[in-house]
C-alpha cells in the first residue's frame, strides 16, 4: 500500500510549464529522493505534496485519501526546510512541540514525552531549553529534524536539508538520517541536487529533468544502468562519446573499434564509460589515446585524454605516471559500457 | 477566507485612516484654495502673486531652505561618514547625539536658541565682545538666527539618511582605492561621495521640504518681520481667519514640495530619517 | 574601522565632532540651565541653583492640564498607531516586493510636511463636524505616528526567515494560529520600537496641535509655544527640561531593550 500517490501532476506559472505530468507512488516506509539540477521542478513537486503550491492538473493522495485541494495544515505531513525555519522566539523544546500543539495531539504531558523522545532521537535532549540562535548550524538542523518527526507524520518531506552544512557535518548527518530512517520507518520524500546524498540515503531515486521524471529506480540500478545520456552524465559524470554501431562493435570517429557486451541497433549512438571503470596503461589496452593533462588528486591521478578527438576523463593509480603528450592505451570490460541513443 | 482577503483586512484600518485623516484633508485644502463666494476662482492665487509682499515671502522661504539644506549636507556628510566607519561604542554615542535633539520637541530646541541668540544671550554677547557688530547687535530676528536654529533641528535627518547609505558601502572599496594609489581624501571624493549620492539626495530633499514648510522655529527666531510661507499660512488660519487665502498659500507650498518629491518617490527611495 | 587615515585628519575629525556635539546639544543644555537658575529672567549661564521653577510649573493649573492632555493623547496614539501600523506592516510584508506602492502610501505622512494636512484636517473637520476636538488630535497624531511603526516593523520582518509561515502551515497551524504564534512574535521588536517612537512623536508634536488647538485643547508643546511667543520665563524652561528628561528616559529604555543603532537608520 502506498502512503503517497501522485497522479498526472502538472504545474504551470502563466505560460511556463514547470511540471509535465508526474506520476509517482511511494510505499509505506520507503525513502525516495527527488534528484535533479536546480530548476528541474523537484522543489515545486515537494511543495505540491506539502500543499504549499497548488496543482494545475493531477491529484495528490496521502494515505489513500485524496488531499489535492487540502491546505498544508490539514495534511498529515511534516516538512523540513532548507533554512530550517525554526521559530526564533521559541526554545528548542517549544519548537519541537509546536506541531503537536497546533494539531492538538495528546495532553500536555503526552506532548512533553514525545518532544523528549524526538530530541533523544537527534541527540539534543540536553539542549531543550536553549533558543535556536544559541545553537550551531548542525544543531539547528537536528532541531528541525526532531520537529519534523515528532508528530509521526504519514509523509516526511525534506527540502535539501543538508545543503547548508559544511562537508564533514553533511556526511555525519547522512549517516544519522539513514539510522533514524531505519529506526522510525517514516515514509520520506527527500529533495536534493547532490547525487551522493541521493544514492547513499534512498531506497529509490527519482531523477528529474526539465519537469519530467528522467529515470527512477534503486540507487545501484540507476547508477549502473542509466538509460539516457542525461542520466549517465548526471550520475557519476560519465564520459559520453559519439560512435557508430556496426556489427556489434562501436566504431569511433578515427576508426578505432571497441567490442560491446550488449546487442545494439546499428547506426549512430552514444557510448558511455565511467571514469573509474576505464583502465589506463602505457601499452596493451583495446583503445589508443593521447594524454592531455594530468591532475594529482592525492589518492590517485585524474588524466584528461584525447580519444578519437574527444576529451575523456580517467582515474588511475599513482604508480602509473604518464606525461602530457604521451601515448596511452585504454581498456574497459564489456559489461561496464552503456550504449545510449545518440 | 483567502490569503489575499486576510492581507487586505490587515491593511484596511490603516488605509481607511489615511484616506479620512490624510488624503481627504489634503483634497479639502486643495478644493478650498480655488473656492470663492461664486464657485471656482483663482482670485486667492492672483492676490498672492500680485501683492509684492507674498512673492518676497516665497522667495525668502526658498532661499532659506536652500541655505539650510546646503549647510546640513556639508556638515552631515563627514559626520555620517565618521558614524558609519567608527567603532560601535563611539557610534552609539554619536547616534544618541543625533537622535536626542531629533526626539526633543522643536518648541524646546527653539527655546534654547532664543536664549542663546537674544541680545543678552551668550552667542550675541560673545560676538559683541569680540568687537563685531554694534552695541545693540543681536542675532535674534535675523535670517542667520533662523538658519542656525533650523540647521540644528534638521541636521539629524541628513545625517541619518546619509549614514544609512554609507553604512551599506563595502569598506573594501575604499581599501581597494587606497591600494590603487588614492589618498584618503581622494578616496572620499572619487569613491565614497559618488556612492553616497542617493543618501545625499534623499537627505537633501527631506531637509529642504521640512525647512520650507516649518514655521515654529522661523517665527520664534525670525520674528514677525521675517515671515516665511508656512508662517503666513499659520497666521491666516489662526489670526486673520482668511481660510481661502491660507489654503491657496498651502497649495503653493504643497505644489512646490510635490514638484521635487514626486520624482524621488518614483525612484522608490523612501529610506531616510 | 578605516585604517591609514592621516593624523591631521584624525585630529580634525575629533575637533569637528566636539564642535558638532556642542552645536547639537547647546539648546538643550541651555534650557536645562535656565530651569535651575535663580534669576527670574531667562539667562544663561545660570545664576545660582534653585528648583523653584519646577514647583511653579507643578502648581500651575494650565501646565498640569496641558501635561495631562499630552500624556493621555500620547498613550492613546501609541496604542492606535501600533495596532493599525503593525497590522498594515504585516499586510505590506505579504506582498513580497519591498518598496512597493503600498509602502510609499503608508510612509507618505512622514515625507509630506505635516503643515499641509494639518490645515486640510482643520478645514475638513470644521466643514463636517464643527469645532475640533480631542478625537481630531488623536486622528491627526495617529496619522503621523503610523509611518514610524510601519517602518520599524517592516525592518524587523525583512530580517526574519520568510519560510516561517509556510513551516507553520506544514505543522498544522491555521490562519489565526500563524498570526498569533508566528508572525506577531516576529514583529515584536519592531512594534515595541515603533510604539516608543509613536509616543514620543505625539508627546512632542507641535504643528498639528497648533493648527487644531482650541482654548480647551492645548497640549504641552502648544502651551510652551504660547509662552515663548509672549513671555519666556524660567518656568517654561523647567517644563521643557521635564520633557527632555522623558525623551532621554524613552531613548535609554529603547536602547537597553532593542538597541538604538538598529532602528536609527532603519
Amino acid at each position: 500500500m502506498s502512503d503517497l500517490t501522485l497522479t498526472g501532476i502538472r504545474k504551470s506559472y502563466g505560460k511556463t510549464d514547470v511540471l509535465h505530468g508526474i506520476d509517482l507512488a511511494i510505499r509505506s516506509g520507503e525513502f525516495v529522493s527527488l534528484l535533479g539540477a536546480s530548476g528541474c521542478g523537484k522543489t515545486t513537486l515537494l511543495r505540491i505534496v506539502a500543499g504549499l503550491e497548488s496543482v494545475s492538473a493531477g491529484a495528490v493522495a496521502i494515505g489513500g485519501e485524496e488531499v489535492t485541494h487540502l491546505p498544508p495544515e490539514k495534511r498529515d505531513i511534516a516538512m523540513m526546510f532548507q533554512s530550517y525555519a525554526l521559530l526564533p522566539h521559541l526554545s528548542v523544546a517549544e519548537n519541537v512541540r509546536f506541531p503537536l500543539r497546533m494539531r492538538g495531539h495528546g495532553s500536555r504531558a503526552d506532548q512533553a514525552q514525545r518532544v523528549k523522545t524526538a530530541l533523544e532521537v537527534v541527540r539534543l535532549d540536553t539542549m531543550a531549553d536553549r533558543l535556536p540562535r544559541q545553537l550551531s548550524g548542525g544543531q539547528q538542523q537536528r532541531v528541525a529534524l526532531a520537529r519534523a518527526i515528532v508528530s509521526n507524520p504519514r509523509v516526511l518531506l525534506l527540502d535539501e536539508p543538508l545543503s547548508n552544512l559544511d562537508a564533514r557535518l553533511r556526511e555525519e548527518m547522512q549517516v544519522e538520517l539513514i539510522e533514524i530512517h531505519r529506526r522510525l520507518r517514516l515514509t520520506t520524500l527527500f529533495v536534493t541536487h547532490d547525487q551522493d546524498e541521493a544514492l547513499s540515503l534512498s531506497d529509490r531515486v527519482v531523477l528529474m529533468n526539465g519537469g519530467r521524471i528522467e529515470q527512477e529506480g534503486a540507487p545501484r540500478a540507476l547508477y549502473d544502468r542509466p538509460e539516457t545520456a542525461f542520466a549517465s552524465s548526471f550520475l557519476g559524470a560519465a564520459n559520453l562519446i559519439p560512435v557508430t554501431i556496426a556489427a556489434g562493435e562501436a566504431v569511433f570517429a578515427d576508426g578505432q573499434r571497441l567490442a560491446l557486451g550488449q546487442g545494439a541497433a546499428a547506426g549512430p549512438a552514444t557510448l558511455a564509460m565511467r571514469q573509474e571503470d576505464i583502465e589506463l596503461s602505457r601499452v596493451g589496452g583495446a583503445l589508443r589515446a593521447k594524454v592531455v593533462t594530468r591532475v594529482y588528486l592525492g589518492s590517485r591521478h585524474r588524466y584528461i585524454l584525447d580519444l578519437a578527438g574527444q576529451r575523456i576523463s580517467v582515474l588511475a593509480a599513482n604508480s602509473l605516471t604518464l606525461e602530457p603528450g604521451d601515448d596511452a592505451t585504454l581498456s574497459i570490460s564489456a559489461g561496464r559500457t552503456r550504449i545510449l541513443p545518440a | 477566507m483567502t490569503d489575499r482577503r486576510e492581507t487586505w483586512l490587515l491593511l484596511a484600518p490603516g488605509l481607511l485612516l489615511l484616506a479620512l485623516g490624510f488624503l481627504l484633508p489634503i483634497a479639502r485644502m486643495l478644493a478650498l484654495s480655488v473656492d470663492g463666494p461664486d464657485g471656482f476662482t483663482l482670485s486667492a492665487f492672483a492676490r498672492f502673486f500680485q501683492d509684492g509682499y507674498y512673492p518676497s515671502i516665497l522667495w525668502r522661504t526658498v532661499w532659506l531652505a536652500s541655505i539650510i539644506t546646503a549647510i546640513c549636507a556639508v556638515i552631515g556628510f563627514p559626520m555620517a561618514y565618521i558614524m558609519a566607519r567608527c567603532n560601535p561604542t563611539l557610534r552609539l554615542w554619536l547616534v544618541m547625539l543625533v537622535i536626542l535633539p531629533l526626539m526633543t520637541s522643536v518648541v524646546i530646541r527653539t527655546f534654547g536658541w532664543m536664549v542663546l541668540l537674544s541680545r543678552s544671550g551668550l552667542v550675541s554677547r560673545t560676538i559683541r565682545d569680540m568687537g563685531f557688530g554694534g552695541r545693540s547687535f543681536q542675532l535674534m530676528q535675523t535670517e542667520t538666527a533662523i538658519v542656525i536654529g533650523m540647521v540644528q533641528v534638521l541636521l539629524p535627518f541628513m545625517v541619518l539618511s546619509l549614514m544609512g547609505v554609507i553604512g551599506r558601502l563595502d569598506p573594501r572599496l575604499e581599501e581597494a582605492a587606497r591600494t590603487m594609489g588614492c589618498t584618503f581624501l581622494g578616496t572620499m571624493r572619487s569613491v565614497v561621495l559618488p556612492l553616497a549620492v542617493p543618501g545625499l539626495v534623499a537627505g537633501s530633499l527631506l531637509v529642504f521640504t521640512l525647512a520650507a514648510s516649518s514655521f515654529v522655529t522661523p517665527s520664534l527666531l525670525g520674528g514677525a518681520r521675517l515671515e516665511v510661507l508656512a508662517g503666513a499660512v499659520y497666521k491666516n488660519v489662526t489670526q486673520t481667519l482668511d481660510w481661502n487665502f491660507a489654503a491657496a498659500q498651502a497649495t503653493i507650498l504643497f505644489a512646490g514640495i510635490a514638484l521635487i518629491l514626486v520624482p524621488y518617490l518614483r525612484l522608490g527611495g523612501n529610506r531616510h530619517g | 574601522m578605516v585604517k591609514a587615515v592621516p593624523l591631521w585628519l584624525r585630529a580634525a575629525a575629533v575637533v569637528f565632532l566636539l564642535l558638532l556635539a556642542t552645536f547639537l546639544l547647546a539648546p538643550l543644555v541651555v534650557v536645562v540651565g535656565v530651569s535651575v537658575s535663580e534669576s527670574q529672567f531667562v539667562v544663561f549661564p545660570p545664576q545660582g541653583f534653585t528648583l523653584r521653577w519646577y514647583e511653579n510649573a507643578l502648581s500651575s493649573q494650565a501646565y498640569v492640564d496641558a501635561f495631562k492632555l499630552s500624556g493621555l493623547l500620547a498613550i492613546l496614539v501609541t496604542l492606535s498607531a501600533t495596532i493599525i501600523g503593525g497590522a498594515a506592516a504585516i499586510g505590506i510584508s505579504r506582498f513580497r516586493k519591498p518598496g512597493g506602492a503600498l509602502e510609499t502610501v503608508f510612509l507618505s505622512p512622514l515625507v509630506l510636511p505635516s503643515i499641509i494636512f494639518a490645515i486640510g484636517l482643520l478645514m475638513l473637520w470644521s466643514a463636517v463636524f464643527g469645532p475640533t476636538s480631542f478625537l481630531t488630535l488623536w486622528i491627526a497624531h495617529t496619522v503621523v505616528a503610523i509611518p514610524y511603526v510601519v517602518r520599524t516593523t517592516l525592518a524587523v520582518l525583512a530580517e526574519s526567515d520568510p519560510f516561517l509561515e509556510e513551516a507553520a502551515r506544514t505543522m498544522g497551524a491555521n490562519r489565526l494560529q500563524r498570526l498569533w504564534f508566528v508572525t506577531l512574535p516576529q514583529c515584536r521588536p519592531g512594534l515595541v520600537a515603533g510604539a516608543f517612537f509613536a509616543f514620543n512623536i505625539s508627546f512632542d508634536e507641535a504643528v498639528l496641535s497648533l493648527f487644531l488647538r482650541t482654548p480647551r485643547l492645548t497640549t504641552l508643546p502648544v502651551h510652551i509655544y504660547g509662552q515663548l511667543e509672549f513671555s519666556p520665563d524660567p518656568t517654561v524652561a523647567a517644563v521643557s527640561t521635564l520633557m527632555i528628561l522623558i525623551t532621554i528616559a524613552l531613548m535609554l529604555v529603547l536602547d537597553r531593550t532593542l538597541g538604538l543603532t538598529r532602528f536609527a537608520s532603519a
